[in-house]
């Protein structure tokens, strides 16, 4: 009970201020007004904080926290305008330094005062809502400095007018433009904005639209390309020393908009220093500069993506098209490889490697090696060539090299089926003559072919490496069991399985009568191990070595011969001389086949064992031939190859173009079943979309070829039309 | 013997206080002692070589100053019998002290550590109908249709009114600012939802609702409020425009209305929730304002339910357990709800169709159910869930939610309401009209 009394006698205590002199407020605001006067005139030392503190305090805590309030808005605002008057007189170069000057004295001064006003910021301005005392004296100067009829546009002025120095070379006081800057952010983002950044960026613009205009005039794309970095690396740089970092992304759009982006296609085309002039000479570093700087405005990297793109496309259809360069296919597919590895390394030095330029790239050698449709055969070709002997002393990895390049040509193709037809048929060559240089390189490729492709595209290719080590096996168990032929081997057949190979059907001739005997062992021998089988000879893929002795002087010669050729010159043992009827009676060989041996025998210089009369380059049905005995060689061995073109004459190649064409037809019958079958029913357009979705990666199906075929399974109760929409089609089960 | 540099003579109301500036600095930049130091008053201060001579003048209160010199060099606040609290507030709001003292009087809320601090009598007659926990330790009572403001201190403030409709809900937005849902009175206007101002009780905005580009009156119900500045309740409208509107904390403007579907309950509901992690808001209609029980999760950016619970159509059990409150407890994904024996029900969160888990511990309590029951109230604070019947509250723990702590005091009757904020928790009692603040003390010395 003591504690309560005690307590009683306290409140009341604390109550008898209550009662107030009426002239208190005033008086206590003259005491309070007085100060700020002293600490904007520097001569504050002779203040006591405590006193100021409390009377505030006071002022508030007796319900005159307005009065103090107001009476603050007045005192600041009459310094304020006489700190403009100050700053408006002064000088030339002096203004901004005297504007700095003031500033730091307001913020001080302001300071001190939110020191002696701090308890009416803590509770009577939350509780009215009035501006902070912070607030309040950065918005008075504002109001009453930075936005006073003589002093706005002079500031602004003078702040470009530095800014326009910096940039033609002088130097600058940097730290008292930071500190201007700096005052202009203090005061709010939108003073700074408006004041500020906005006359900065117009100011700016018109400065390098002019300057960009000059450039362009006098200098050549790589230099205008060096002169626009430098300028953007200036205004970064502008910006970290004395601007809002807000402002960057604001002037770097400036400089390039004005710089790059107004002047693209002009200088992307500029001639003799253009975009392609720099493709052209693998200017990297000006290619990079290109790119790093167009990539920064809109549509930039879709306009150097499409120049180079029609470029590549129209040096690329040159290249193709270009009669002279397809008479060698490997040098073909070399050009090629070697524009691929340049704009390769032009992307991956100069483009950042941009994945969509690869793209463009990619498509841009789709679209030109498609134009030449014999572009399947020539890489073909062109593996065949290395195979044979392009990789003899090559590393396992530059063998990985190639192949992997090869590959990516063949994934352009769009006709790969073409593709497999004809590597089908230079690697039946390759084995069945034993010139393939590496096993190793073969089957990588195979498998590259298989990940690329499917296991469907190179299953026949691996039947025939398959048929080429049974054959060996067979080749073993023959000779075993008929050990009276001995050692010499002098028959070594290959059983190729029908399908996997390029057989042509029905092909053959009459083999020498010494050959047929053999011929007649193994056939029994094989079909005596493998009952079922058929056995037929393929004369036009075989190969022999024959020993002749030519002339009085017994020069003796081993000739590698193909079949035909074998049984040609087998004849010459009875005989003197052979018409030509003679020998294709005698042979049966077919007609083209005949003539081509009989040409490679009688008329390519350096391999005539046989003479002809009349002398001619063509064979002609009614010539007659004879056996060479002036033939001379230095090689012991001579190996007579047929005259046959390494690339397909004109009839061949319309043989194979049909064959492919006749092996799509199942595949695209099987397609559209296929979908059709999932779908039960649907409309014409829609099944080619999908149909030539579904081959893509095979071929380019045709959407007539597509057509007949669809019409071709309607006769045959696959489909049928809808009865009342004609283009809708249903499947029958 | 060296005499620290910074050594402080202080003459507070005529009693020597010598301390250091380094002690005095712990009051902060934005007080008396931050300013009084600062350089920009240093030049009055007597120069180092004659320091411990000259003292420095403050005339206040030397026994109020002599505790708020302790605090700042112990961090404790230890109020003499012999000093007045108010006075020792009056003073720590001269010295810009008052956060300090306010931080240091009780410490960070565990509701197993919580002890009773004191009772608030009010003068109002009738039952209270809501109490809520302000962010800085102050409170609001709504009675009938006056909502009764205490800061920290428990001084009161102008007691607040909308239109001097009856009070549905009272909602702090910031420690400034608190917010009404009112009935509305037909044909006047009056009524709906309004913001004041905490410490001049003056209405500072009303919020509108309208529908097809009018204006329309409403009555406001439940309140939540999310860290998006938004604000939401629940609203009926005379021509049916039953539903959710949401407003903006800022401009005071109606960003979106979630209209409700026939068949559900959204304009009524007892209980709004806003949910962080998930970006919607629970809403539930709850017995006995209505015959069912409707349990929503509303999704605004898509203006979908997508979670929602109804005991509507469920066969009615012998001992028949309707729900009386919901809380979402996002941690566990769960939401929590409460019969009135006190079982607690649990359903998941992450299916809908679920039925409520109940956990039976109405074994214990039944038959013991007071003359004039209060419905169990549920809130969640910390990982701690806190249940109240008649004059007790339950804390429950851990992942099974297992019964801790009860708090209980005689005086007052069944608690009808309570809420948990700034550190402490307020529990609003039916009869005499009281509440009881309970506070965690502050952590112990060692």
């Amino acid at each position: 009970m003591s504690n309560q009394k005690k307590r009683n006698f306290q409140i009341e205590a604390f109550k008898h201020r209550v009662v107030v002199d009426p002239k208190y407020a005033d008086k206590t605001w003259k005491i309070l007004e007085h100060a700020i006067h002293e600490i904007y005139n520097h001569n504050a030392s002779g203040l006591s904080f405590e006193e100021l503190y409390r009377n505030a305090y006071n002022m508030v805590l007796h319900k005159f926290g307005e009065k103090l309030y107001n009476g603050l808005v007045a005192t600041m605002t009459s310094h304020l305008r006489e700190i403009s008057k100050s700053i408006e007189a002064a000088q030339g170069d002096s203004f901004l330094e005297e504007l700095n000057r003031k500033w730091n004295d307001h913020n001080k001064a302001l300071q001190m005062i939110r020191d002696i006003l701090m308890y009416m910021d803590r509770t009577y301005i939350p509780s009215t809502r009035k501006t902070p005392v912070h607030e309040l004296g950065l918005n008075l100067w504002r109001d009453n400095i930075i936005h006073s009829s003589k002093i706005q546009t002079r500031l602004q002025n003078t702040l470009l007018e530095l800014v326009h120095r910096e940039r033609t070379g002088e130097v600058i006081d940097r730290g008292l433009m930071r500190n201007i800057v700096k005052m202009l952010m203090d005061l709010g983002c939108s003073v700074y904005q408006e004041d500020f950044e906005k006359l900065f960026l117009e100011v700016s613009a018109e400065f390098y639209r002019g300057e960009s205009q000059k450039f362009i005039e006098c200098c050549d794309c790589g230099d205008y390309m060096k002169k626009a970095e430098k300028r953007l690396n200036e205004e970064i740089e502008r910006v970290t020393h004395y601007l809002d970092s807000k402002s960057e992304v604001k002037i770097t759009n400036v400089v390039e908009k004005e710089m790059i982006a107004n002047h693209m296609l002009r200088l992307v085309h500029m001639e003799n220093s253009g975009l392609v002039n720099m493709l052209l000479d693998d200017k990297y570093e000006d290619l990079g500069r290109m790119y790093n700087l167009f990539r920064r405005v809109p549509d930039g990297l879709s306009t150097i993506r499409e120049v180079m793109t029609s470029h590549l496309r129209e040096t690329g259809k040159q290249l193709v098209t270009d009669a002279e360069r397809l008479k060698d296919p490997v040098e073909f597919v070399q050009r090629l490889l070697d524009e691929k590895d340049k704009y390769d390394s032009i992307i991956t030095n100069a483009f950042n490697n941009d994945k969509t330029f690869q793209n463009a790239l990619n498509s841009s050698f789709e679209y030109f090696i498609n134009l030449n449709a014999r572009s399947p055969e020539f890489i073909s070709l062109f593996v065949d060539d290395k195979l044979r002997k392009g990789l003899k002393g090559v590393s396992e990895e530059d063998v990985e090299v190639i192949l992997d390049k090869v590959m990516m040509l063949f994934r352009y193709l769009q006709e790969k089926d073409v593709f497999e037809k004809y590597y089908k048929q230079h690697l039946a060559k390759r084995l069945l003559s034993g010139k393939t240089v590496s096993d190793d390189a073969e089957r990588s490729l195979i498998v590259k072919l298989k990940t690329e492709c499917g296991y469907q595209f190179t299953s026949k290719l691996e039947g025939m490496f398959t048929d080429m080590k049974t054959s060996q096996d067979t080749m073993h168990g023959f000779y075993a069991s008929h050990l009276e032929l001995g050692d010499a081997r002098t028959l070594v057949v290959q059983v190729l399985t029908t399908g996997s190979w390029p057989t042509q059907p029905g092909v053959t001739c009459n083999l020498p009568a010494e050959m047929s005997a053999l011929c007649e062992k193994f056939r029994s021998y094989y079909l005596g191990t493998h009952t079922g089988r058929r056995l037929s000879w393929q004369t036009n893929m075989g190969t022999a070595d024959i020993k002749a002795t030519f002339g009085k002087g017994g020069q003796k010669h081993e000739l590698n011969v193909s079949t035909y050729q074998m049984c040609v010159l087998m004849l010459f043992n009875n005989a003197e001389r052979l018409s030509y009827k003679e020998i294709e009676q005698a042979t049966e060989i077919p007609a083209a086949d005949l003539k081509r041996c009989l040409q490679s025998m009688a008329c390519v210089k350096g391999k005539n064992v046989l003479r002809k009369e009349p002398m001619s380059k063509d064979i002609g049905e009614e010539d007659a031939f004879f056996v060479n005995d002036k033939f001379t060689s230095k090689f012991y061995k001579v190996k007579i190859g047929t005259v046959v073109a390494q690339k397909e004459s004109e009839p061949e190649k319309q043989e194979t173009r049909q064959r492919v064409e006749e092996d799509r037809k199942p595949q695209i019958e099987a397609a559209i079943v296929r979908i059709m079958k999932s779908r039960r029913v649907l409309d014409h357009n829609n099944i080619i979309t999908e149909v030539t979705k579904q081959l893509q990666s095979r071929f380019l199906a045709n959407p007539t070829e597509i057509k007949k075929r669809i019409e071709s399974l309607i006769e045959r109760d696959f489909l049928e039309r809808d009865s009342v929409d004609r283009k809708l089609y249903r499947y029958l089960a | 013997m060296k005499i620290p540099k910074d050594r402080v003579r202080l003459n507070v109301g005529g009693r020597i206080f010598e301390t250091t500036s380094t002690t005095l600095a712990n009051a902060g930049r934005n007080s008396f002692f931050g300013a009084l130091f600062s350089e920009n008053w240093s030049l009055k201060q007597p120069n180092s070589d004659s320091f411990s001579n000259c003292e420095f003048f403050i005339d206040r209160n030397p026994d109020c100053f002599s505790v708020l010199l302790d605090l700042l060099r112990t961090g404790d606040l230890n109020i003499p019998t012999n000093v007045p609290e108010r006075n020792l507030y009056r003073e720590a709001s001269f010295y810009g002290l008052l956060d300090h003292v306010r931080s240091a009087k009780w410490g960070q809320f565990d509701g197993n550590r919580l002890r009773h601090s004191r009772s608030v009598t009010g003068r109002a007659p009738g039952d209270g109908t809501a109490i809520r926990a302000g962010p800085d330790g102050g409170c609001c009572v709504a009675h009938g249709s006056v909502v009764h403001v205490y800061d920290w201190i428990m001084e009161e403030h102008p007691p607040l009114n909308l239109d001097y409709q009856r009070v549905n809900d009272v909602a702090w937005v910031d420690s400034e600012n608190i917010i009404i849902s009112a009935c509305e009175r037909l044909g006047r206007g009056d009524g709906g939802m309004g913001l004041f101002s905490k410490s001049t009780g003056e209405l500072r905005y009303k919020f509108q609702v309208c529908h097809e580009n009018q204006v329309k009156s409403f009555t406001a119900g439940a309140l939540s409020t999310s860290s998006d500045y938004k604000i939401f309740s629940s609203c009926k409208g005379r021509s049916n425009e039953y539903g959710i509107g949401v407003w903006d904390q800022v401009t005071g403007k109606q960003i979106d209305f979630f209209y409700e579907s026939p068949g559900w309950s959204l304009g009524d509901a007892d209980k709004l929730q806003w949910l962080n992690g998930s970006n919607c808001l629970l809403v539930a209609t709850l017995f006995p304002r209505k015959d069912n029980c409707y349990i929503s999760m509303l999704d605004f950016r898509d203006k979908r339910m997508v979670w929602s619970w109804s005991d509507f159509g469920a066969p009615i059990t012998v001992d028949e357990k309707r729900v009386r409150d919901t809380i979402a407890m996002e941690d566990s994904n769960a939401i929590c709800v409460v019969n009135e024996y006190e079982d607690l029900g649990f359903m998941d969160l992450r299916m809908n169709g679920g039925s409520v888990k109940w956990s039976s511990r109405s074994r214990m309590m039944k038959g013991k159910l007071s003359d004039e029951p209060c419905y169990p109230k549920l809130a969640l604070h910390g990982g701690q869930l806190f249940s109240s019947m008649d004059d007790c509250i339950s804390v429950f723990c851990g992942p099974d939610w297992v019964l801790t702590s009860r708090l209980r005091r005689d005086y007052g009757g069944s608690i009808c309401d309570f809420s948990i904020g700034g550190d402490r928790l307020f529990a609003l009692h039916s009869e005499e009209n009281v509440f009881d603040v309970w506070e965690t003390p502050p952590p112990p010395i060692s």
